[in-house]
């Protein structure tokens, strides 16, 4: 085996591996070490059941807009869409539903919730009509360029990132857009707590919850990048990391799973290549990396294990241990049923003119419907139990677009997710959820009979469920359990995410760049955290911007120059 | 089903509703990789189509026990790793793939304590017989020799060349002294082979278990050629570490890195034939695929009656394709978490190392009832059956502390008596009470069991639980595996090939399909074979095959 490369990348998850496929395209000679059985990380799949498939993690495609899309071609190794029909559907605890749509569905979702608030309606179509031709600039602005300089002086109207958002809204974004949280902004547009309850949960399983400030660009970013393609990979997340995989593989990266890595070799404060640990399956090596070491791993990780103490500071160190693992420790349960639910009453008329959603939020009636619970998990920092705690309660419903999920005359309910306290923060210590494990499946399985009252008896045929402390186990780099490993709030997002000193992906190791969800912009699967570093390794000379190469027109480089004519700026 | 939307234009670019490649192969299983890889490095511009999320067929490695627990629900024992040209030819290794062969192979633990262990390293192995039987320790060591000379020189040689037909193969084996003994052991069934050669009923029991676990009918004559090297083989497995599934990964790599695609959640409904000669595929999804070579390594009745169409098919083809037979018994596996590894109330603690363990075995008569009733539909009060404890020689197959990956895996019928449905869950208890009872420090702390109903569903061209697609009798096997117009993976159709485990030598991760049917196709093309045939297959011919036209 080869033991010298230009890149070595740790970690062949969703970033490590998209990093692979651009550097290997780009020409270079990479090596990507991880220490799971599959690459892939949370685009992953399980078919615990024969024929059945679940998402024991993400599930949704939130990356249509990506660049990697058109970049790295992945329609060539196979990508595949299965479609919503409607983006989703938000059900109140009184048994009624609307719909949320997408880019083309949208004015048939808004006559949906023209029941509940006529003036709701005409501003979601309104807002939604303006937003969609302007969508993929407005997600590229803000999630596919990397933060700029943390020690740029620039007033905040003047980011590229603002501009963009407050050119495609005509300016009617209201000011608190930019500084508030969820909340702040939806109570400004809307008067229809389930709409905005709807918003909020969305936003809070994709990584930002609603009462975050400064957060309502990522929770409503994160909604809209939900709506722009709004479906799933064909077959399941792990056909995703199918075809980046093969696009690095096709371009020579040499992918090596059951790798886990010991250290990073450090010499002369450069970072030079890794040490294997033992009994991985290729044992006793050391691999050099000509140009640069890449950790794909969480931040903490990184710096606790692979690099080690003694190559950074005490005061880094205290930063790095104190950064939050709230925000998406997930218990997760499977239901592989005979029917699909049949809810009560108002919201299955729904269901029955409009066909299945993708997925149903429920409860969506108010705030406090999301920040009851958030009070349980961040605050009380204990496991949520009862009724009146359980929730909200997001379904996926894969096999309402993608019938390879199920074999015919079954379904799969996979996830239905609540969140519960990272099980380090745990007041009752981290096997505390996993000593409640049954519990919280009795009880989420009763809400959601109480929905739909056909979810019980011989209709439910098997149910699997993986708590935040399973999840550590089997995803090698979800400390705390968390699905987008640190929070995604204002403390540590932007140039904060994960460290300031951190946040443009360069390390105080000299040729060690990070390219993980603990970067800018967290999780999700967007292929953008490995995009964003493709501009630090070029303004670095790591790397040499090939023909099919383009750059995030928004992005400042270390001098505050707009893009630099190497990357096809003016 | 409901149906599925699409919208007027699509956000996301994806693969084409129609492309062209030289060569479609059907199934993602070891053969149809093995084919891919030899094709697209000589290359060709080859597309592998998979019906599953993932690829690798029996070469699977699934998170049954979820979560956090992976098994191996099909291949865990590899029976050729050491003689599988594609290992050598396509450098495997360079992706990470990895072999566990312990010394410690294949165990019985009997009711009475004892225990008999066969070793890779036959004195070792002899050793354990002579607990039972100075002379079968004696016998063992002499046939053991002959019989490895049979499977060196003979068997795996031919594993990897085109089939011969039977007066054919007769003829030449008739030229050498231990051509005739492959002739004349042939002609005797299993369980005359192993009762006329040793004494001891448990050195019976376990030969006899290990000669027929993979279908060969213990009483019928024609395939005794296949004891030699089962019982050889027993002591040569190996296992796949990281999983099965990494062998299904290297090989796929090695596709993606020549140039050739893998399509996954493909599952293909028409091969399409114009005027004789196959043209491509189309998808359940209406994606098509034009080539003018298409290579299924899929069951023949799903080849030619589902996907060909039998309009397409001569009477003989049709008729002989109708008949194929599925096999005989299928699998049962009970998949477990376990709170520690097995420890077997037994004689020698070296048993807690094999391998595979088989537990529930006394007598050949008892064994051979057992069969009975599985042949018959019935599963009764008790099992026999062989248990491996995965993670002992693969401990990445959990990383939650303290869990083990395990299984018992049961001969079991598709048509059980009761149907599945309510039987598994007393199969269950049937299986874990056997594996206890062997092994009581045992704790079950998650159980799944797959039936050969569950088989057929994971993968639908494993017929009736037919893990080798088709059963191993003798008007099935050789130059009739599956007919005699298809086995030298040629088939009628200009541009069809077969390559799955239906088409000679068979199933079981040998991947002599695969590579028999890459050699072929080559030919046929015209393309340039990069690799040579390995010298001990290459003596084979010389010796063997020279009448013959092979290349």
């Amino acid at each position: 085996m080869d033991s010298r490369y230009d890149f070595v990348i740790v970690g062949g998850g969703h970033n490590g591996m998209t990093l692979a496929a651009y550097l290997s395209k780009s020409g270079y000679s990479v090596c990507v070490l991880e220490s799971r059985l599959e690459i892939g990380g949370a685009q992953e799949n399980a078919e615990p059941r024969p024929g059945f498939r679940i998402d024991p993690h993400a599930s949704v495609l939130y990356a249509g807009a990506a660049p990697g899309m058109e970049q790295l071609e992945l329609w060539k190794y196979g990508y595949r869409m299965s479609y919503w029909s409607q983006y989703g559907m938000g059900l109140t605890s009184d048994n009624r539903a609307f719909m949320s749509g997408n880019r083309w569905t949208y004015k048939e979702a808004a006559e949906t919730l023209r029941p509940f608030s006529e003036r709701d309606a005409d501003i979601w179509a309104g807002m939604m009509g303006f937003i969609f031709p302007h969508l993929k600039d407005i997600l590229r602005s803000t999630f596919w360029t990397p933060p700029y300089p943390v020690d740029l002086d620039v007033e905040q109207k003047d980011l590229p990132w603002v501009k963009t958002w407050n050119e495609a809204s005509g300016g009617a974004l209201p000011a608190s857009f930019f500084e508030g949280s969820l909340v702040d902004v939806a109570d400004e547009l809307f008067e229809f707590g389930g709409l905005k309850a709807m918003m909020g949960i969305g936003a809070w399983y994709s990584g930002a919850a609603p009462t975050w400030d400064g957060m309502a660009p990522q929770a409503m970013g994160s909604f809209l990048l939900n709506s722009y393609a709004s479906g799933a990979p064909k077959g399941g997340m792990h056909t995703y990391a199918h075809a980046i995989a093969r696009c690095a593989i096709a371009h020579g990266a040499r992918v090596l799973v059951n790798c886990p890595v010991e250290e990073i070799v450090i010499q002369d404060g450069r970072a030079r290549g890794v040490v294997l640990a033992d009994g991985s399956a290729a044992a006793g090596k050391t691999i050099w990396a000509d140009k640069a070491v890449v950790s794909a791993v969480d931040v903490q990780q990184t710096f606790e294990n692979l690099v080690g103490p003694k190559h950074v500071g005490p005061g880094f160190m205290q930063n790095v241990k104190d950064i939050s693992l709230k925000g998406g420790s997930l218990y997760v349960l499977h239901v592989v049923c005979r029917e699909l639910p049949k809810f009560i009453g108002q919201a299955q008329e729904v269901v029955d003119q409009h066909g299945y959603p993708g997925s149903v939020l429920y409860p969506c009636d108010d705030w406090d419907s999301i920040t009851k619970q958030m009070r349980e998990v961040y605050s009380r920092k204990k496991t949520p139990t009862g009724p009146e705690n359980i929730a909200p309660l997001p379904v996926l419903m894969p096999t309402t677009y993608d019938h390879t999920r199920a074999p015919d005359g079954y379904h799969v309910l996979s996830p239905i997710y609540i969140e519960l306290p990272p099980p380090e923060y745990h007041v009752d210590g981290p096997e505390a959820d996993n000593a409640l494990k049954e519990q919280i499946k009795r009880e989420m399985l009763d809400m959601l009979e109480g929905l739909a009252p056909n979810m019980t008896g011989d209709n439910i045929v098997e149910v699997y469920a993986n708590t935040p402390r399973d999840s550590e186990f089997r995803n090698a780099g979800l400390v705390g359990g968390n699905w987008y490993a640190t929070r995604h709030c204002e403390d540590q997002w932007w140039t904060q995410r994960p460290l300031p000193e951190l946040s443009r992906y360069r390390t105080p190791v000299e040729d060690l760049y990070l390219c993980h969800q603990t970067s800018f912009p967290g999780g999700l699967c967007l292929m953008a955290v490995a995009y964003n570093l493709m501009h630090i390794l070029i303004d670095d000379g790591k790397v040499e911007p090939a023909d099919w190469w383009y750059p995030s027109p928004w992005h400042i480089t270390d001098e505050g120059n707009r893009v630099p004519a190497s990357q096809g700026g003016k | 089903m409901t149906a599925e939307y699409r919208p007027p234009e699509l956000p996301v670019p994806e693969w084409p509703d129609s492309i062209s490649y030289d060569a479609v192969i059907i199934g993602a299983g070891p053969n149809g990789l093995i084919a891919g890889a030899y094709l697209a490095k000589a290359g060709m511009k080859v597309c592998v189509v998979e019906r599953r999320y993932e690829i690798g067929g029996g070469l699977a490695t699934e998170e049954i026990l979820f979560p956090g627990h992976y098994s191996n629900p099909h291949a865990i024992y590899h029976m050729m790793v050491d003689y599988m040209p594609p290992m050598r030819d396509l450098g495997l290794d360079k992706h990470g793939l990895n072999f566990v062969s312990p010394n410690a192979q294949t165990a019985a633990v009997f009711d009475d304590g004892t225990s008999l262990l066969l070793c890779r390293m036959i004195e070792d192995t002899k050793d354990s017989i002579a607990k039972f039987s100075e002379k079968d320790s004696a016998t063992f060591g002499r046939v053991m020799r002959k019989w490895r000379r049979l499977v060196q020189e003979l068997v795996a040689p031919a594993t990897y060349l085109p089939p011969v037909a039977p007066l054919d193969l007769i003829e030449s084996m008739e030229r050498t002294e231990i051509g005739r003994e492959l002739l004349e052991i042939t002609e005797r069934s299993p369980v005359e082979i192993i009762t006329e050669t040793f004494e001891s009923p448990k050195v019976q029991a376990l030969l006899l278990y290990a000669s027929c676990m993979w279908g060969l009918d213990p009483t019928d004559t024609g395939l005794g050629f296949m004891v030699p090297l089962l019982v050889d083989r027993t002591m040569n497995k190996a296992q796949c570490f990281g999983g099965s599934h990494r062998m299904a990964a290297a090989l796929a790599r090695e596709i993606v890195q020549n140039g050739g695609s893998v399509l996954d959640t493909a599952e293909v409904v028409d091969i399409r034939i114009e005027g004789g000669h196959v043209t491509g595929i189309l998808m359940e999804d209406g994606k098509s695929i034009d080539a003018g070579i298409v290579m299924s390594s899929l069951d023949p009745q799903t080849t030619f009656l589902k996907l060909v169409g039998e309009e397409h098919l001569d009477t003989a083809l049709s008729q002989s394709v109708k008949g194929w037979e599925w096999e005989k018994w299928s699998f049962c596996t009970t998949h477990a978490v376990l709170d520690g590894r097995p420890e077997y109330d037994t004689d020698d603690p070296w048993v807690n190392e094999a391998f595979m363990t088989v537990v529930g075995l006394s007598t050949p008569e008892d064994l051979l009832s057992f069969w009975d009733g599985v042949k018959a539909g019935r599963i009764g009060d008790r099992v026999i059956g062989h248990a491996t404890c995965e993670t002992i020689y693969d401990p990445t197959l959990s990383k939650v502390p303290g869990h083990e990956v395990g299984f018992l895996q049961i001969h079991a019928p598709y048509d059980i008596d009761g149907g599945w449905d309510t039987r598994t869950a007393d199969v269950q208890e049937l299986i874990l009470n056997q594996w206890k009872k062997a092994a009581p420090n045992l704790d079950f702390l998650q159980a799944h069991t797959e039936t050969p109903v569950d088989i057929e569903r994971r993968i639908p061209n494993m017929k009736r639980g037919s893990i080798k697609h088709g059963d191993y009798n003798a008007l099935q096997m050789g130059s009739f595996r599956p007919n005699e117009d298809c086995s030298s993976s040629r088939t009628p159709i200009e541009g069809l090939y077969v390559c799955g485990a239906s088409t000679y030598p068979g199933g079981l991760i040998i991947g002599g399909p695969g590579y028999i049917a890459a050699n072929v196709v080559a030919e046929d093309a015209g393309v340039d074979k990069w690799w040579k045939l390995p010298d001990y297959v290459a003596r084979y011919r010389d010796t063997y095959m020279d009448l013959i036209d092979i290349d």
